[in-house]
């Protein structure tokens, strides 16, 4: 069995897709416990029966249509004539900008694509390092994850079986706790390089013009975080909501998306969707088996034999979610990883809602983190620069979000205080 | 006779590729009207379509697979690329080639189990969703897992090729 282990996590690092990995345990496992392997496409067709899962195709879809759009180019005008005017102002409203979108994205590296495009010529332009540029633009891209309604929220409260809702509340604290605190260092450097910066003052004709063109797109946060968090539409009711709006103001109003481009937009957000898709489904047969196995419960057993006290669970939890976010997409870690430390982490007595926002800070590092992260590969592809420099560029950052995981992990007031 | 051979295996493909494309959009499009409906009739009629409802949950699930079918078509399944990316274009064809086979292996035995499912539940005759027999919600799986099982097998044979092409031949 635990050669059998070791040879399906050899496949997956050669590079073995991680639904057929993840499958291929359940159908190993199953078969050797001699239940018909009838039971895995079973659990596959499980898919259909959670009802919050409509969300993930239909926010998806609305964040195709928002990157495809015009959409990035008008935030980000609005916001710099909102923002603008503070010190270090273009750069915090880079992280603001990107926060919106990703969280309406999905981190998906549509951010780095559409926004980097935007922000990094002007922020070049603006006058400061390219060092930080790079760094802010990498960071950004995974910036938002805590805020609703972005899929890795809407997907923990489905593998936990949490409200949606409550995590949603949850997300707001720790997510502007790690934008205040890089808001932080990006006046700092604003301020550094105000000699060379010529800062823009307040043009009120230009906000107004600005508010004037975004005058669409304004409402839909409002409309969607406003709809959820008032509970006046379930999950489900408000992605269905966010993607008829979206429609009709990008391709009716403004008309950003022709007609004919349509199909394809698409078909692109839906081949997203399957490749997270597939992967939940196989794993509800994984994990169906490693509960028929009582593998969480050892894991705990174990867990509890050689550490004591919370504190020390913590550190390592934080240690092990740091190297997964490297090695794992979200989504996948996500999936494999909650069923097996939800008991644990619960044997300890950390809050279900708490263990999410601790999974998915550590995980949004992870995007970042050298010298696999994600993020550098997209930002180093779409910036044409090297990957080493990427490195160096993104460490002030790690530096500031570790801190801030740090807070987040040994705070659990911060995740809980809106939701008990 | 193998390039009529091959030039039929071409069209079959492209043709599987649009009826793909074809059947993602229109069920896309489906959900979207089927769920603001819902909303319309919930909130402005005090009203339901009752089988909406389990009709997306079973949306949600077709378009899923189809969607993971077209990530197979492109190569975008999700995987940890990151031994292959330090790899010399030689071992990660081979490496490929390797990976390609377990994947076709695994997914035709989800394709096979998911198919006698099938069987099972049509002789059961359970119905799901008003007059829709559950076999007919859960058909979509074996097809996909077959054609994700063809796909990797046709990838293997592209990287065999690869694996031993010439340096100059490798991209």
């Amino acid at each position: 069995m635990i050669l059998i282990g070791i040879a399906l996590i050899l496949l997956a690092i050669l590079g073995a897709p991680l639904f057929a990995v993840i499958a291929a345990g359940a159908l190993i496992g199953f078969a050797g416990s001699d239940i018909d392997l009838m039971v895995v496409p079973m659990e596959i067709f499980r898919v259909s029966e959670i009802p919050v899962l409509i969300a993930i195709p239909l926010f998806t879809f609305a964040g195709y249509l928002l990157g495809e759009s015009q959409a990035p180019r008008r935030l980000v005008r609005v916001t710099n004539v909102l923002l603008g005017w503070m010190p270090g102002g273009l750069a915090v409203v880079a992280l603001f900008v990107c926060a919106l979108f990703t969280a309406f994205t999905g981190a998906s590296g549509v951010t780095i694509i559409a926004m980097g495009a935007l922000l990094f010529p002007a922020i070049a332009e603006a006058g400061y390092s390219e060092h930080f540029n790079l760094g802010l633009i990498t960071t950004s891209g995974s910036l938002g994850l805590l805020f609703a309604p972005s899929l890795p929220l809407i997907l923990y409260g489905i593998i936990a079986e949490q409200s949606v809702d409550d995590l949603f509340l949850a997300g707001i604290l720790p997510g502007l706790l790690m934008l205040v605190a890089l808001s932080l260092y990006c006046m700092r450097e604003g301020g550094l390089v105000r000699t060379r910066v010529s800062r823009q003052g307040f043009d009120r004709r230009e906000a107004a013009a600005a508010l004037r063109e975004s005058i669409w797109e304004i409402p839909l946060p409002v409309i969607v975080l406003g709809g959820v968090y008032s509970g006046f539409f379930a999950v489900s009711e408000a992605a269905a909501v966010t993607v008829v709006y979206v429609f009709i103001v990008e391709v009716l109003i403004y008309r950003d998306i022709e007609l004919r481009r349509l199909p394809g937009v698409m078909r692109d957000s839906m081949v997203l969707v399957g490749g997270i898709l597939i992967i939940l489904g196989v794993s509800l047969a994984s994990t169906n088996y490693m509960i028929d196995q009582q593998v969480p419960m050892r894991l705990f057993e174990w867990v509890t034999a050689h550490i004591s006290s919370k504190l020390s669970f913590l550190i390592l939890l934080n240690l092990f979610l740091l190297a997964l976010g490297m090695m794992l997409d979200i989504f996948s870690a996500l999936v494999i990883v909650v069923p097996l430390i939800l008991p644990v982490a619960a044997g300890f007595g950390i809050d279900p809602i708490h263990l999410g926002m601790i999974f998915l800070a550590n995980m949004q590092i992870g995007y970042c983190t050298p010298p696999v992260g994600m993020n550098l590969f997209i930002a180093s592809y779409r910036f044409d620069k090297s990957i080493v420099l990427l490195y160096r560029a993104a460490l002030p950052f790690l530096a500031i979000l570790l801190v801030t995981v740090l807070i987040i992990t040994y705070w659990p007031w911060l995740s809980l205080a809106l939701v008990r | 006779m193998e390039r009529t051979a091959s030039s039929l295996v071409g069209r079959l493909l492209r043709a599987t590729a649009l009826l793909e494309d074809a059947l993602l959009v229109l069920i896309l499009a489906a959900m979207v009207l089927l769920s603001a409906t819902q909303i319309i009739l919930r909130n402005l009629f005090d009203g339901a379509i009752l089988w909406a409802d389990p009709m997306l949950r079973v949306a949600v699930l077709w378009v899923g697979m189809i969607g993971a079918m077209v990530a197979t078509r492109g190569d975008k399944q999700i995987s940890i690329d990151v031994v292959s990316r330090f790899l010399p274009a030689h071992w990660e064809a081979r490496a490929r080639v390797v990976t390609d086979l377990f994947t076709a292996a695994v997914s035709s035995v989800v394709a096979w189990s998911a198919f006698r499912l099938v069987l099972d539940d049509r002789a059961a005759g359970v119905t799901a969703i008003a007059f829709v027999p559950v076999w007919i919600c859960e058909a979509v799986l074996p097809v996909a897992f077959a054609v994700i099982a063809l796909r990797y097998l046709l990838f293997a044979i592209k990287h065999l090729k690869a694996s031993f092409a010439d340096d100059a031949e490798l991209p």
